[in-house]
């Protein structure tokens, strides 16, 4: 299976997904008109990763400074399915990473996490650029 | 005579508080290099890191609505995906806060639906608008709104005073949609 890599443009955060360690990265910022141009090509990317023989632990880290309400409800999306998946004994933990001073991202993190009830959702606090 | 014209109109802005008002046709390309425009500015103002957020957060939701649904529209399938809708973006200052003002005209038949969802969110206070974003980030999306539900609740908890709108009738099957945000 073929990595995933889309680096960073205007409005869409940089993606990386790693088959081969189960590192799945998304960075940046997002807020296109349409979330699915982002989220698409992760979604996919996750569906065939979880359809392997045995899938290796997934370690999903984002670091987004900015996202919109349709990239929101996309990470939810995401979310929910990873969820899922973690119920039927898929290990995952998402690293949720926000700058210290920044309270918008650290109460996003905290709307995603309630009532995940498989998946380890981790807030980390980063020192901020 | 010229230059008087256009001072006056420059004025009359300033005096206002305003940063930046955009009229005319918006696309996502000019949502980024105006919201480019407005973190830039802001950052050298040397504005908190959460008000940045907050306004930028209002300002891209305000764009991207008027840019969905806005009555005046030009979209061509030539080029991919461009859509221009007509409409005005507005940034100011006033005693001490920012705010954010967004118009457009739209079709009449949806000032009902819309209407029902502001008053729904002007009448919540913090707690109940955060409980409602929590609600809504897991609800299915909706057919026909592109996301909308969610970016008026993304406006209003972002809003450190209760949201403004108004609508104005244009002809019988379009009104000027109106909404203002204090940060």
């Amino acid at each position: 299976m073929e990595n995933l890599l889309i680096t960073a443009q205007e409005r869409s955060p940089h993606v990386d997904f790693n088959f081969a360690t189960g590192l799945l990265t998304i960075a940046g910022e997002s807020y296109p008109d349409d979330a699915s141009k982002v989220f698409g090509p992760i979604f996919e990317a996750l569906d065939s990763y979880l359809a392997e023989v045995q899938p290796l632990p997934i370690r999903l880290e984002i670091e987004l400074v900015y996202f919109n309400s349709s990239s929101a409800k996309a990470l939810m999306n995401m979310f929910k399915r990873l969820d899922q998946a973690a119920i039927a004994g898929q290990k995952i933990d998402v690293y949720w990473r926000f700058a210290a001073e920044d309270e918008t991202m650290r109460e996003f993190g905290e709307d995603f996490s309630e009532d995940l009830s498989a998946l380890a959702f981790h807030l980390v606090e980063t020192d901020g650029k | 005579m010229l230059a008087a014209r256009y001072q006056a109109f420059k004025s009359m802005m300033d005096e206002q508080g305003i940063i930046f008002s955009f009229s005319g046709y918006l696309s996502e390309g000019v949502l980024y290099s105006l919201g480019e425009a407005l973190r830039h500015k802001m950052t050298l103002e040397e504005t908190d890191v959460t008000t940045v957020k907050k306004v930028f957060s209002v300002f891209v939701e305000q764009s991207q609505n008027i840019i969905r649904y806005s009555a005046d529209k030009v979209s061509g399938s030539a080029e991919q995906g461009v859509e221009l809708s007509s409409g005005m973006v507005t940034i100011g200052r006033e005693d001490g806060h920012f705010y954010i003002v967004c118009a457009n005209s739209m079709r009449s038949e949806q000032v009902d639906r819309l209407r029902t969802r502001l008053e729904t969110l002007r009448n919540m206070d913090k707690d109940e608008i955060k409980a409602y974003y929590r609600e809504q980030l897991r609800e299915a999306p909706e057919d026909s709104s592109r996301g909308g539900t969610i970016g008026l609740i993304e406006i209003a908890r972002r809003a450190s005073a209760p949201i403004e709108f108004d609508f104005q009738p244009i002809d019988s099957e379009t009104e000027f949609f109106c909404l203002r945000v204090s940060i």
